[in-house]
């Protein structure tokens, strides 16, 4: 039993060195954290003046004095302030200082957040080495949100690699992260047509395909609206609520019989799509198997078709009265909620 | 006849003594174990991102999230935290406050200050909970919703606050919190990253008595002036520092607290949202979420993060502490005993047996094994039954580890997270972490086993908590 003893003594006399060496430490940072304070105060200052008389020269000095972390950090922010020229010769000046190799080496070296963050700055430094830096990173990274970081600074530079080959990269398997709709999202319009072939591909992953409809249908519009109709019969009811959710925002000519369809599909995901679409494009002639949907098992279902029937206007509120003035029904309840929202009498 | 008498009492002492002594060894390896592993955590985990690069990394594409802020007796505070939350950095969020019946002007004030008006608002009832006698919105903004019900305890409020929101997430919090205004855009983090997985999540509580507070915001943190806050605030940075990082790290996270979590409402209506009347109803959520998707054989993340804040009261007399630390003990003692069925059940793997199996070392036995010990191994030394060698062993694992997991907790803070401002704090926040093994840990385990007498008795009082309010901490 002594040495329950004698190991508690030394591990509580260790972590009270430990402890008192922490604290010596943060007493020294508190010095160092105040002087860059002054730095980064003092670069802030040369920045707003440079705005004002575009001195690159004497902006460069300031880069140049203060510590490479703190250029890098308060200068990011304070670019992301501006626009156009101002942009441009601020950029311009960083260049000529070498922050973007800094940056780099920062993206090979640093900690995951430091790699992300060094990502996000070379895409808004534009600097003659991003491009390869960026490459490699999506190329070896080994976080994967470190290398979606890269692909989306790819992306925003006009560099991204062809789409398979970057989500090959990126790494596909068990790949759930919004992130990436992020990544479609910015995609450039001359490349939306690899956005549509890799939606089309049965063999990927759902939830990407998915991504990759939401993106089109948000950026491209209508252009893309005969694939979305015929996306709505996908077998991955994810893929098919996707591809419903852009014909709401589309239209097509073949949406009321698309939509109709739709709203007899076994998945509750896919069949409020429906009924929200139906709503959104202003389908009145759907309003029977709208009807139906209300005494849908899932309420969001129910919710989704009562709120489209009240989307047609007078049509729609008269048939939810009638719907609200029947037997009591879970159709019934619906309604009768549906007509009673907004502000009580 | 003697002798074989005295016999069995020192074999009868040895065995009391050995179970004393077995249980505190355990339980300090199990804390040695949370330190190792939350060091780990803390070392594998990228740095923290500001706040500002999060909302341009994340604002696109960070899902709706409702925020159910249950209400009772709340008048001090309510207002103001509700402000604080209006005002949080997020893209997408609702403010649903839940009056539980309110004795107090809870209510009225709400009305008075956002200028509520009634509203109809159709909602799915999906769980039970007492009937709501009105939905209030405010034309101010659109973002604020009040359910006003009749008193059924804050499960029931919360579950009235879920089946009235609409978001995919939700997040619950104490009327008398305060979030960080990072706080939601960090919890929903994992929910970005991997949404199909995340179920759960869980921030760190911390205390800001003492600290500035001004419009519903932490502006300056400082210890607290007072013993007992502060002695809670070495407790609390063990508990969420060390232990949840800890057991989060292996997914076997017990409890996402009540005081801010937040959680996938679809799995929550699944497994019937908060029980009601429960003393421990966020520790009794997050077990029948590990339940139900063990059941399902899905896969499933409950997670805590460090990074996201939530400030709140800590009490400030020996009276109110000790009925809350009852009520928590209660709870524990409920869930554990509720789903029993668990523990080293092959069936739920490492949840049944790491995950139970430390609550039946640290929860169950663990306050009466040391109350025991308190009385039992001095005495036994002082009659001669027990070895000094015994004493000392005893008195290690209840000062000197104590003192040890208390200070490696404050040295992963400082080393990872340095989440306190002055070197000073440091110095304070080191000597409470020893003396608070010297009477405040004793007082601690007191409460525990009255709490399990209260349990035994089927006491369900939940005990009034008298708040001063956070507004009233440092201006």
């Amino acid at each position: 039993m002594w040495y329950v003893w004698d190991l508690s003594i030394l591990l509580s006399a260790v972590s009270l060195v430990i402890m008192l060496f922490l604290i010596v430490r943060r007493v020294l940072q508190e010095r160092r954290g105040r002087v860059q304070i002054d730095q980064r105060r003092q670069l802030h200052t040369a920045l707003i003046a440079f705005t004002e008389n575009r001195d690159r020269e004497a902006l460069k000095v300031v880069v140049l004095a203060v510590p490479a972390g703190v250029a890098i950090n308060a200068g990011f922010e304070f670019i992301s302030l501006l626009r156009g020229e101002e942009y441009d010769d601020v950029l311009a000046a960083f260049n000529e200082c070498g922050l973007p190799a800094l940056v780099g080496s920062q993206l090979e070296k640093g900690n995951g957040a430091e790699r992300i963050h060094a990502a996000e700055m070379l895409a808004a430094l534009r600097s003659e080495n991003a491009v390869a830096s960026l490459l490699s990173a999506l190329d070896r990274d080994r976080s994967r949100e470190v290398r979606i970081a890269a692909a989306i600074a790819l992306c925003d530079l006009g560099s991204l690699p062809p789409l398979d080959i970057a989500l090959g990269k990126v790494g596909v398997v068990g790949q759930r992260s919004r992130r990436l709709i992020e990544l479609f999202r910015r995609f450039p319009p001359a490349r939306f047509e690899e956005l549509r072939d890799h939606a089309a591909r049965t063999d990927a992953v759902p939830f990407i395909r998915a991504a990759a409809i939401d993106a089109l249908a948000r950026a491209a519009g209508f252009h893309f609206a005969d694939f979305f109709a015929r996306a709505t019969g996908d077998q991955s009811p994810e893929v098919a609520a996707a591809a419903l959710r852009a014909l709401g925002l589309t239209g097509h000519a073949e949406a009321p019989a698309i939509l109709a369809s739709a709203m007899a599909n076994g998945d509750w995901d896919v069949r409020a799509a429906a009924a929200d679409a139906a709503g959104r494009l202003g389908l009145a002639g759907l309003a029977a198997p709208l009807s139906a949907l209300m005494d849908d098992e899932a309420w969001t279902v129910r919710y989704a078709a009562a709120n489209a029937l009240r989307s047609f206007g007078q049509p729609g509120e008269r048939l939810l009265r009638d719907i609200a003035a029947s037997e009591v029904s879970r159709s019934q309840r619906t309604a009768s909620l549906i007509l009673a929202e907004g502000p009580a009498a | 006849m003697m002798s074989d008498w005295s016999h069995e009492i020192v074999l009868a002492a040895s065995i009391l003594s050995w179970f004393i002594i077995g249980a505190g060894l355990a339980q300090t390896t199990i804390y040695l174990l949370q330190l190792i592993i939350a060091a780990y955590a803390l070392s594998k985990r990228p740095p923290v991102a500001r706040s500002a690069l999060l909302w341009h990394r994340y604002g696109d594409v960070a899902p709706p999230i409702a925020l159910l802020v249950p209400a009772y007796n709340e008048e001090l505070n309510v207002v103001e935290s509700v402000h604080s939350m209006l005002a949080l950095e997020y893209p997408n969020f609702e403010v649903i406050v839940i009056n539980d019946g309110s004795k107090d002007q809870t209510l009225q004030r709400l009305i008075g200050a956002f200028k509520l008006v009634k509203f109809h608002r159709p909602y799915e009832e999906a769980l039970a909970h007492k009937p709501i006698r009105g939905l209030y919105s405010s034309p101010m903004t659109e973002r604020l919703f009040v359910v006003d019900k009749e008193n059924g305890g804050k499960a029931d409020a919360q579950n009235a606050g879920i089946n009235v929101c609409r978001a995919p997430l939700f997040c619950v919090i104490d009327g008398d919190s305060i979030l960080e205004p990072d706080a939601l855009m960090r919890a929903a983090q994992p929910f970005i990253d991997d949404p199909e997985r995340t179920i759960a999540v869980g921030g760190t509580i911390r205390i800001a008595n003492g600290s500035r507070i001004e419009a519903g915001r932490v502006r300056e943190i400082h210890l607290p002036n007072r013993l007992l806050p502060l002695l809670q605030v070495v407790e609390y940075l063990r508990a969420f520092l060390m232990a949840r990082l800890a057991w989060s790290h292996i997914n076997t996270l017990m409890l996402v607290s009540g005081a801010f979590g937040m959680f996938r409402r679809t799995e929550v209506v699944a497994v019937g949202g908060f029980t009601m009347g429960s003393m421990g109803e966020d520790l009794d959520l997050v077990i029948k979420l590990h339940r139900h998707m063990r059941d399902a054989g899905r896969k499933y993340r409950i997670q805590f993060i460090p990074e996201p804040v939530c400030w709140t009261e800590a009490p400030e007399t020996l009276s109110v502490l000790a009925r809350q630390r009852t009520r928590w003990q209660r709870g524990a003692l409920e869930c554990f005993f509720r789903h029993r069925a668990m523990l080293f059940n092959p069936r739920y793997g490492r949840v049944g047996f790491l995950g139970f199996g430390h609550i039946l070392i640290v929860d169950v036995l663990g306050p009466v094994a040391e109350v025991l010990g308190y009385i039992l191994i001095p005495a036994f030394w002082l009659l001669g039954i027990l070895s000094t060698e015994y004493l000392l062993a005893f008195t290690s694992l209840i000062f000197t580890y104590g003192v040890c997991v208390s200070v490696c907790s404050l040295v992963l803070e400082e080393a990872e997270l340095q989440r306190f401002p002055r070197a000073r704090d440091l110095a304070v926040l080191t000597a409470v972490a020893v003396i608070e093994n010297f009477g405040y840990r004793q007082l601690n385990n007191f409460w525990r086993v009255k709490g399990w007498w209260q349990y035994l008795r089927a006491d369900q009082s939940w005990g009034e908590m008298t708040r001063t309010g956070l507004s009233g901490a440092k201006k």
